[in-house]
């Protein structure tokens, strides 16, 4: 495959486009657009906001909520009778292999 | 106290980020470029790229980026400031009018994070779900896109990656799903992260790579239906998608490193790459079709030909490409499918950059009383010294050696079609000569029907195909084809003309107090009216307000002896407005023009000086006159046609171009040294030019595009560091660094360039004794190896050639250099400053300084001495040579014997990168520790320590104000000036330099100089302004900075807390925020300094706004103060603009 071959069929948007070059050959330009200036307020439509959480403590509580579930599932387990209120679905027969559940999940 | 304004002359011109895509409608292919801290909007046209706006951002633009939300036909911008501002707008166009809608914002920093070592960076995902930003280590930022929420919740991500070089979200994913590069101690790596973006949390590695090339650099993802990422490195190519993996070692890629790439087509089988030596290379993906779906199968890559070194590339459309650049000048090239001289690609436009300047020279060659900058600007191979100066430029095409011209006109005569025009009228002093112009050849012929034994007073083409010539006798109808007399008017009696106006139908002729209307017909001159004026008529002017119209309703008088503008309607010639010029001066030239829709009177006077005036074209009333001196002699306004915008030619020994921009007039020097007659020119081998009549010469040129800034380019095809100008020799020298590579002979010039080009070439034979013995490194080179060699140009301060080069032998590099006039000796010398740089070594332990002297186009060392240490910078100091050597300080003595000898010495800083020296003080900027002044105590001969400002700062300019003020630039964009307190009571307050003005530039300051771009006095100035430092940064922008007094002080203050309200922040970035002076963690407010753009930008507001932003504002006017209305504050602001 030749350059050429590289080169042909380019994408094409307009096949107008940059066809009426002026012939002058290399031009230099120094020109520069007029500055924009708003004057009118319009609000954002969304703030984008930090979550200030520091990324330590958030892992944590993360590793945390992980081990509670945990730990109430085997709670829940060991105490079949009262799981009414365990959010834990289908109460399988072995805790270690099932997924990890989300932990917002479990709050709801 | 301490009161500055600053303000930009140049724009930064240096191109971050380009990318395309429709942002202004679903249809309009959109060029986007991100300079320091402005986008600019341009559409892609039939005629080519055509800026539409430019925004300013309150930040300095770390990365830009673009995506498309899923619902919408239109791309959105995502902008990611250094301060770790985010900003996501959106373009509209109502009419002709773009809207930039701030669509969401916020702040994504992190107090306590480290700055991650591999740069700001960022990527979107493909279906704008999330956006990922590695800002700091070991963290990644995200943004999720929520449509509906009020609130984007920025989270960061813990990511065991801590050394990152380059992140790509991949396409075809489930969810998103990033890419990146990082390093740990085993080589790099590539490695997939899959986000969750409810939990906010990585979920799992979809795959890895480790192991990649050493050097890899790059990510670009490949989007759908194929999926996949090509890894860039050094010297190879990789794909890989998880399970598929191609790679390629193309030899042409060992040369440099690729550091920017653009996908071609939506279907990612086409890139183009670009690398630091602008090599332009086109890498294609093969593809083979299976059950599985559309896999690589091989990756081929071609070098399609040379472009500016690239910063980044984006593809355009039908084969055009923009190049933006930081090293040299951005293009925009066509790639061609047949090579031209073994190149794929054609440059088509260069948009000048000046970035990086690293030195500018300020000088006053034509001794006008006007300085040009010369600039050490661009890198590499696209390094070059530009020449800038404010004014405009003649191209001349041609000369013919003529003196005595007293008018000058071009005709188009004869019965041809063709729109040219073919003949040029010259009046002398008692006859007229008339030329033809057939090609590029230019003879003298004659017009039967003109009277060639009399002075011209005016020739014109004029309706029905005649020509007109009036001269002190009578106004003679000229038949074009025939060229024979058809009509003749005559004053009566023995009356001559004296001042004569005509358009294409009308003709106004006085004599004395006499005026006479006389109508065009075909084959006759018809006489309307007559009227005699109080006084007699020194000027007239009929030209036509609208320029569609052949004919004028009214007609502008000047006259003597009252001194005074009058005008008369037509036909009646009726006197409708009277307005009394001040002074005793009489008006030579009056001129009735329209600039963007506004009405002007101009009115020339005797002394050089210029009147204008608004001009109602009903009633002929004048209002809002204004003054401005535009050269000493009497001056003659001329209309001509550029670029289809009408501008007035204001001939005499300073002259001059008037137009208007924005609204108002610009005045703007012409580089010519004088200019007494001009007129347009049309003809065939001359379109679109200007015939200029000087003292001996008539000149045919065109005229650049309308501009305040020209800017001459001699390229010289290696980096220049610092420049020197020397009066005595009429030249400049230059330091330059050029990249040789090792071979087998030894090493060789890449490309031919200044150094290897100039007349006389010449080697530095003294090389010093590499510290510790052994080779220098150059001669243990390897094959292929790159050698920085350093070179002292000499060039011609008027042609710019290189007259010579001075090449030193690796490791020697130029450091510093001077040219100054040393002790008693009458010559004058280049001091040049050199170190070895040995890259173990962490600061070179031996250099040298020698001094030569260019005289008979020979260059001569005279001396030289050894200095252990670098020498980072040299200042002419009462005689004697100061430099900054290391952590000294130290001033050197040249002896009747012609040597430098060590006179005194002081030792206190970390390294003394930057000085400064007025009368016996020094200012010493330091590496890290900000400023200090040095007294020279002459009779102990010792230095000591005056003061120092205690903060520390990383310095990367110093300048001194005046005596007590010195301003500084340090590395993170800010400026400061700090003043010495002779007042101060006790030693230990003495001692301190306190900083009493700061603010934030956001560009790096690398030199600043003492020099005023524009002639002193021109117009009447209301601006108090004291002193003029300009400085050049790395972005390319040239700016000012200036001493105002007190109450000048806050009442632009007032102003500028006005404006920024009124002027609403694209963005959403507080303009207080953005000029915080801010080093790090610690941030303060900006005090002492004046934005000076952001002052002028009142000047573009609508009348409306401008009463706003007066509103309550009180000022000082001829020593009485009152409240500041519109015109005033237009008056200020218009002056400080012709600073620049």
């Amino acid at each position: 495959m030749s350059i050429s071959d590289f080169i042909k069929g380019l994408t094409i948007h307009d096949s107008n486009n940059f066809t009426h070059l002026s012939e002058h050959g290399l031009r230099t330009s120094q020109r520069r657009a007029s500055v924009y200036l708003p004057t009118e307020d319009v609000a954002s439509e969304q703030l984008i906001v930090m979550d200030k959480r520091c990324v330590l403590l958030r892992y944590l509580t993360q590793q945390w909520d992980k081990k509670t579930l945990q730990r109430k599932r085997e709670h829940g387990n060991g105490n079949e009778g009262n799981n009414g209120n365990s959010s834990t679905p289908n109460g399988g027969s072995s805790s270690k292999k099932r997924p990890r559940l989300d932990p917002n999940e479990l709050n709801n | 106290m301490s009161h500055h304004y600053v303000v930009t002359a140049q724009k930064p011109t240096a191109v971050v980020a380009c990318l395309t895509g429709n942002f202004t409608s679903p249809t309009d292919l959109n060029l986007i470029i991100a300079r320091n801290n402005q986008v600019e909007i341009g559409i892609v046209t039939p005629e080519g790229l055509r800026p539409l706006k430019e925004i300013n951002i309150n930040g300095t633009i770390a990365v830009m980026k673009h995506f498309r939300p899923p619902d919408s036909n239109k791309d959105l911008l995502f902008i990611l400031t250094r301060r770790y501002n985010v900003m996501i707008l959106e373009a509209r166009m109502v009419g002709d009018t773009i809207t930039v809608i701030t669509k969401a914002n916020g702040n994504v920093s992190d107090s306590v994070g480290i700055p991650s070592e591999g740069g700001v960076i960022a990527a979107i995902d493909p279906k704008a779900r999330v956006i990922g930003m590695c800002l700091y280590q070991g963290l990644f930022t995200i943004i999720p896109m929520e449509k509906d929420a009020s609130e984007l919740k920025a989270t960061n991500l813990r990511m065991d990656e801590l050394m990152v070089y380059d992140v790509e979200f991949l396409h075809g994913c489930l969810n998103p799903t990033v890419i990146v590069i990082h390093k740990d101690n085993d080589g790099r790596h590539v490695k997939s992260h899959e986000i969750n973006l409810r939990d906010k949390e990585f979920m799992k590695i979809a795959w890895k790579q480790d192991n990649v090339e050493t050097e890899a650099t790059m990510l670009i993802p490949v989007p759908s239906p194929i999926g996949g990422v090509i890894v860039i490195g050094r010297e190879s190519i990789v794909y890989h998608d998880g399970s598929n993996y191609h790679a390629v070692a193309p030899l042409t890629f060992r040369q440099s490193t690729i550091n920017c790439y653009a996908r071609v087509d939506s279907k990612g089988l086409r890139y183009l790459l670009g690398n630091m030596h602008g090599q332009l290379y086109m890498l294609f993906l093969g593809t083979s079709e299976s059950s599985k779906g559309i896999t690589v199968k091989d990756i081929k890559v071609e070098q399609l030909g040379e472009i500016s070194i690239p910063e980044c590339i984006t593809y355009l459309d039908n084969g055009f490409l923009y190049i933006g650049a930081r090293h040299g000048d951005s293009q925009l090239v066509r790639l061609s499918s047949e090579a031209i001289e073994g190149s794929y690609v054609i440059p088509v436009e260069n948009f000048t950059n000046l970035a990086p300047i690293l030195d500018i020279a300020v000088v006053d060659l034509d001794r006008q009383g006007q300085g040009q900058i010369i600039t050490c600007s661009g890198s590499f191979k696209d390094g070059s010294l530009r020449i800038i100066r404010i004014g405009i430029g003649i191209q001349e095409h041609a000369c013919i050696d003529l003196p005595g011209i007293k008018g000058m006109w071009s005709l188009k005569v004869g019965t041809d079609d063709s729109p040219y025009e073919n003949t040029l009228v010259l009046a002398f002093v008692g006859h007229t000569r008339i030329l033809t112009l057939s090609g590029e050849e230019v003879e003298e012929t004659e017009i039967p029907g003109f009277a060639s034994d009399l002075q011209t007073f005016l020739c014109a083409n004029v309706e029905h195909d005649q020509l007109i010539q009036v001269t002190s006798d009578s106004v003679r109808l000229v038949k074009s084809s025939s060229k024979s007399l058809v009509a003749e008017w005559r004053p009566e009696g023995d009356r001559s003309i004296g001042v004569v106006s005509c358009n294409g139908t009308q003709i106004v002729v006085a004599s004395a107090r006499d005026i006479f209307y006389i109508v065009i017909e075909d084959g006759n001159l018809q006489e309307k009216c007559r009227k005699t004026l109080a006084y007699e008529v020194a000027c007239l002017d009929i030209t036509p307000l609208d320029e569609k119209q052949n004919k004028s309703e009214l007609v502008a008088v000047g006259l003597w002896t009252d001194i005074s503008a009058v005008m008369l309607s037509l036909p009646s010639l009726d006197t409708i407005y009277t307005e009394k010029l001040s002074g005793e001066i009489i008006p030579r030239s009056i001129l009735m023009t329209t600039f963007e829709g506004i009405h002007y009177l101009l009115c020339a006077l005797g002394d050089g000086s210029m009147y204008y005036f608004i001009m109602d074209p009903i009633t002929g009333q004048l209002t809002d006159k204004k003054k401005v001196t535009l050269g000493t002699q009497p001056t003659t306004l001329r209309t001509f046609r550029s670029f289809a915008t009408t501008n007035v030619f204001a001939c005499s020994d300073r002259p001059t171009v008037i137009y208007s921009s924005n609204h108002k007039l610009v005045f703007s020097n012409v580089n010519l040294k004088e200019v007494n007659h001009m007129c347009s020119l049309n003809a065939q081998a001359y379109p679109d030019s200007l015939a200029l009549a000087t003292k001996n010469s008539v000149i045919l040129g065109t005229i650049d595009e309308i501009q305040k800034l020209h800017i001459r380019t001699v390229p010289l095809g290696e980096g220049p560091r610092r420049i020197a100008y020397q009066e005595a020799s009429q030249t400049f020298a230059v330091s330059t660094l050029r990249i040789d590579v090792h071979g087998r002979g030894g090493p060789k010039p890449l490309r031919s360039s200044a150094s290897t080009r100039a007349q006389n070439i010449t080697c530095s034979s003294n090389i010093l004794p590499k510290p510790g013995g052994g080779n220098s490194t150059a001669a243990n080179a390897e094959v292929g190896q790159e050698i920085d060699v350093h070179n002292l140009l000499v060039i011609d301060q008027n042609t710019f050639e290189v007259l010579h080069a001075h090449q030193f032998v690796s490791p020697e590099t130029i450091s510093a250099l001077m040219s100054a006039k040393l002790g008693d000796d009458p010559n004058t010398y280049y001091v040049v400053a050199t170190s070895l740089v040995i890259p173990d070594e962490p600061e070179p332990k031996v250099g040298r300084i020698i001094i030569f002297h260019y005289h008979d186009n020979k260059l001569t060392q005279v001396a030289e001495t050894k200095v252990d240490g670098t020498c980072y910078a040299l200042v002419e100091f009462n005689g004697k040579v100061l430099a900054g050597i290391g952590s000294f300080v130290r001033l050197y003595e040249w002896t009747n014997e012609k040597e430098l000898r060590m006179e005194c010495n002081i030792q206190n800083m970390i390294a003394a990168l930057y000085l400064k020296a007025k009368g016996d003080f020094i200012l010493v900027g330091d590496l890290m520790r900000s400023i200090t002044l040095l007294q020279h105590k002459q009779m102990e001969g010792i230095f000591v320590e005056i003061a120092r400002d205690c903060e520390p700062k990383w310095m990367r300019a110093v300048e001194i104000l005046d005596d007590d003020t010195f301003l500084g630039s340090e590395t993170n964009g800010n400026l400061f000036v700090c003043q010495k307190d002779s007042a101060a009571t006790t030693d230990e307050e003495r001692q301190l330099l306190p900083e009493l003005a700061r603010f934030h530039l956001g560009d790096t300051v690398n030199v600043f100089r003492h020099g005023s771009l524009v002639m002193q006095n021109v117009g009447e100035r209301t601006t108090p302004i004291n002193g003029c430092v300009l400085y050049g940064t790395c972005n390319g922008a040239i700016g000012i900075v200036t001493q105002i007094p007190q109450d000048f002080y806050d009442f632009l203050h007032g102003l500028e807390e006005r404006l920024k309200k009124i002027i609403k922040s694209v963005g959403k970035i507080e303009h207080t925020y953005y000029r915080n002076f801010q080093i790090n963690t610690k941030v303060e407010p900006s005090e002492g300094f004046i934005d000076g753009d952001l002052i002028e930008s009142f000047l573009d507001l609508s009348r409306d706004k401008m009463r706003e932003a007066v509103l309550g504002l009180e000022l000082t006017l001829y020593g009485e103060r009152k409240s500041a209305d519109v015109e005033d504050v237009i008056k200020i602001v218009e002056d400080l603009t012709r600073m620049h």
